[in-house]
């Protein structure tokens, strides 16, 4: 039947039908639940009563006011600076696990692995890991003759217990970040690095100006995953130490969850949700104004 | 012209897949319209009790029953009403996934009644106070709004100290503290042979509820005191029942009474270690008995006695409900009664859960909880929660568990009570109560 339509009108009709159900996807099961989620926003409902109450700005206001609530992004600082440092060590293994090593597909496994266990087996895993009187790190370092910090309560301090939780990040996501950096790495013509030493540039001289500037956008993109990463950080403290001690390594995702399931308040949950997104904006904007700044 | 057909055949199909899904959408939302409306004057008139028959789901957060006990249960329940096709549905996570389903219009006949104010009980559930129990019944006017009962306890329990009588005998302790003060002498016992005294579970934070909700019962001697937060601005004090009991389980933790590091606890690992004797107590309901016997221990090792939270020397005990029953009023009722009545009277679930029993006049057969009534405790029965005081407590996003928290490590206790404070009234103010 198609056949018999003008080429033009097969293309569009191919076309339409092609995009119409994977938009008829997205927009039920991605954009109105988020329409949806700005609209609860703006209201009191409860989760549970018929009546959603129309508030405004209420609930905006309090997120905004409430230094128990806004207040808690600081926690998720630490997650952004290790996360930093995981990009820079994640750079430097493709580069050394892109140039000739023995067993390095065995190494690429090795450091790539942790990323496929899953988030809350990872946090369990590490909860005998950091244990103060059992676990496996302070008997390491007990064994290694460090007697005073053996006993330290890795999971207990509220000055680090962030870096802490942080540095399980690093643990499960360095490997992924890594594997992406090779894939970029391995984009680059060989040539290139040949003119270059045949002009005499040392290994560090051609990182800097060939290896970089070739994966910048790269480096963009994962910069953009540790960002929205470090700002949406969940499973590890929700398991690891249900936001203690004392609410030193609660997240803003936890204090959402808690808002809406614990206090019942679905209003109040949702406009800090649009909060949250509305800032992993902000940041991201700012992040590429800065690095478009320098890169071009 | 073959293609032809298909293309008309596969869009015919599409669109009424499409459209199908659009009728049944409408109808749904009509029924349940209907459903609303019919109940709101039917509730009126109690369900007839002769029409014991058809399906009945049964909503349980114990999965672990599934084709075990409740294979049993269904076999003899279905044995005494024949026309009743009785199911069980166990699944994890159950307020929030219960509330989400009674949102949505359509939940199972029978389920536990979920976290929601009183006033809303008679919007998703029949009242069942036609049910004829042979006796009285604890817990009667918990879940009942404007005279009428929605929720039948499933079981009681109380609140007391759990404990190694191995570890005791180790530490030299020939008799059970009566007073505070014989309670701290007994744990320096323990720490002296090496037994951690008292497994909190610190880290975990819902073990520190007994400190929220029964230890102030008992200082006080009164089970009303969550309600009563609601006609003060300042309901933690110092010197008031929470300011006393945070204070004692601040003390046993400043005396090292409890695990070496409270922020790194394990629970899993702690009912090994109380049942190995490594730990010497827990202070619990009775339902963590049976999992102490599960992880190892002796069940003649394992003793119950009340706390004593102060040194008067009398006896003193809560009585809390476990989940309460509740039927779907749109669902079917009347097999829903008659299995809620079966539940409490005939299955024996009481003793396989280590609840004490609905039914006043029934003993448990639990020896721990005869040892615990050996001290013939006074109990204190809890009364209904008044909205007021929850509605502050969401409206200010008071989690009263990680306040003990942050009392027992801050340095300065006052500050942290001050703080609660002053959310608290903030709150009370904004809801204008």
């Amino acid at each position: 039947m198609l056949s018999r339509l003008p080429f033009n009108k097969q293309k569009r009709v191919v076309i339409i039908s092609f995009v119409a159900l994977p938009l008829l996807l997205l927009l039920t099961f991605s954009y109105y639940p988020a329409l949806e989620l700005v609209r609860l926003s703006f209201t009191s409902w409860d989760g549970l009563s018929p009546d959603k109450e129309w508030i405004g700005w209420a609930n905006y206001k309090e997120v905004f006011s409430n230094p128990e609530i806004f207040g808690v992004f600081k926690h998720n600082f630490a997650y952004f600076a290790v996360g930093i440092v995981q990009n820079i060590v994640a750079i430097y293994f493709a580069v050394v696990l892109n140039g000739r090593l023995k067993g390095k597909n065995f190494f690429r496994l090795l450091l790539f692995l942790p990323y496929i266990l899953n988030g809350v087996a990872v946090a369990y895993l590490f909860g005998y890991v950091f244990d103060t009187t059992n676990g496996s790190l302070n008997y390491l370092l007990g064994q290694l003759g460090f007697g005073a910090l053996s006993e330290t309560s890795w999971l207990g301090s509220e000055s680090f217990v962030n870096y802490t939780l942080a540095s399980i990040g690093f643990w499960r996501f360095m490997g992924f970040n890594m594997v992406i950096y090779l894939a970029a790495l391995q984009s680059i013509p060989g040539d290139i690095y040949e003119a270059a030493s045949i002009d005499g540039a040392n290994g560090w001289q051609q990182f800097i100006s060939i290896t970089l500037p070739n994966i910048y956008k790269i480096i963009e993109l994962n910069l953009f995953l540790t960002v929205t990463g470090a700002l949406e950080v969940f499973d590890l403290p929700f398991v690891l130490t249900k936001g203690g001690p004392a609410g030193a390594s609660e997240t803003f995702v936890m204090k959402i969850l808690e808002t809406a399931f614990q206090f019942n308040n679905y209003g109040l949950a949702s406009a800090m949700s649009v909060v949250l997104l509305l800032f992993v904006i902000v940041v991201l904007s700012i992040q590429r104004f800065l690095l478009n700044g320098k890169g071009d | 012209m073959k293609k032809t057909y298909s293309l008309a055949l596969v869009s015919v199909i599409m669109l009424t897949t499409l459209a199908a899904c659009g009728g049944n959408n409408a109808e749904t939302n009509n029924t349940s319209q209907t459903n609303n409306a019919g109940s709101g004057t039917a509730t009126s008139e109690p369900g007839s009790a002769s029409d014991i028959s058809g399906e009945l789901v049964f909503l349980t957060n114990r999965t672990d029953m599934i084709d075990k006990q409740y294979a049993d249960y269904e076999k003899r329940f279905e044995e005494k009403y024949p026309g009743v096709d009785l199911k069980f549905e166990a699944i994890t996570d159950y307020d929030k996934t219960l509330k989400i389903r009674i949102a949505s219009g359509d939940f199972p006949d029978v389920v536990f009644v979920p976290s929601i104010p009183n006033a809303e009980l008679p919007n998703y559930f029949a009242p069942l106070d036609d049910i004829q129990f042979s006796g009285d019944i604890h817990f009667k006017d918990l879940k009942a709004y404007e005279g009428k009962m929605y929720g039948v306890s499933s079981g009681g329990s109380t609140v007391g100290i759990v404990y190694n009588k191995n570890a005791f005998e180790k530490a030299g302790i020939t008799e059970l503290p009566k007073t505070y003060d014989e309670f701290l002498a007994a744990s320096q016992k323990l720490k002296d042979a090496g037994i951690v005294p008292l497994a909190s579970n610190f880290k975990d934070k819902w073990p520190l509820d007994t400190w929220v909700f029964d230890i102030p019962t008992l200082i006080g001697g009164d089970a009303a005191h969550q309600n009563k937060r609601a006609e003060t601005d300042t309901p933690y004090t110092l010197d008031n029942a929470y300011g006393k009991s945070w204070g004692i389980i601040r003390e046993l933790h400043q005396k090292g009474f409890l695990e070496a590091d409270v922020n790194s606890t394990n629970w899993e690992q702690s009912k090994k270690d109380v049942a190995s004797g490594k730990y010497g107590m827990y202070l619990l309901g009775n339902w963590v008995i049976n999992q102490v016997i599960e992880n190892g221990a002796p069940a003649e090792d394992i003793g119950f006695f009340p706390f004593p939270a102060d040194n008067s020397g009398v006896a003193k005990a809560p009585l809390n409900p476990d989940f309460f029953y509740a039927v779907n009023k749109n669902g079917n009722v009347g097999a829903a009664k008659a299995f809620i009545h079966w539940m409490i009277e005939e299955s024996g679930y009481d003793d396989f859960a280590g609840f004490i029993p609905t039914l006043k006049s029934k003993e448990s057969k639990l020896p721990q909880l005869a040892e615990f009534n050996s001290f013939a405790p006074k109990f204190f029965e809890p009364v209904s929660p008044v909205d007021a005081a929850t509605q502050i407590q969401n409206k200010a996003q008071l989690d009263q568990a990680a306040a003990v928290q942050e009392f027992v490590l801050s340095k300065d206790p006052q500050k942290v009570l001050d703080k609660v404070n002053a959310a608290w009234a903030k709150a009370k103010k904004d809801l204008g109560l």
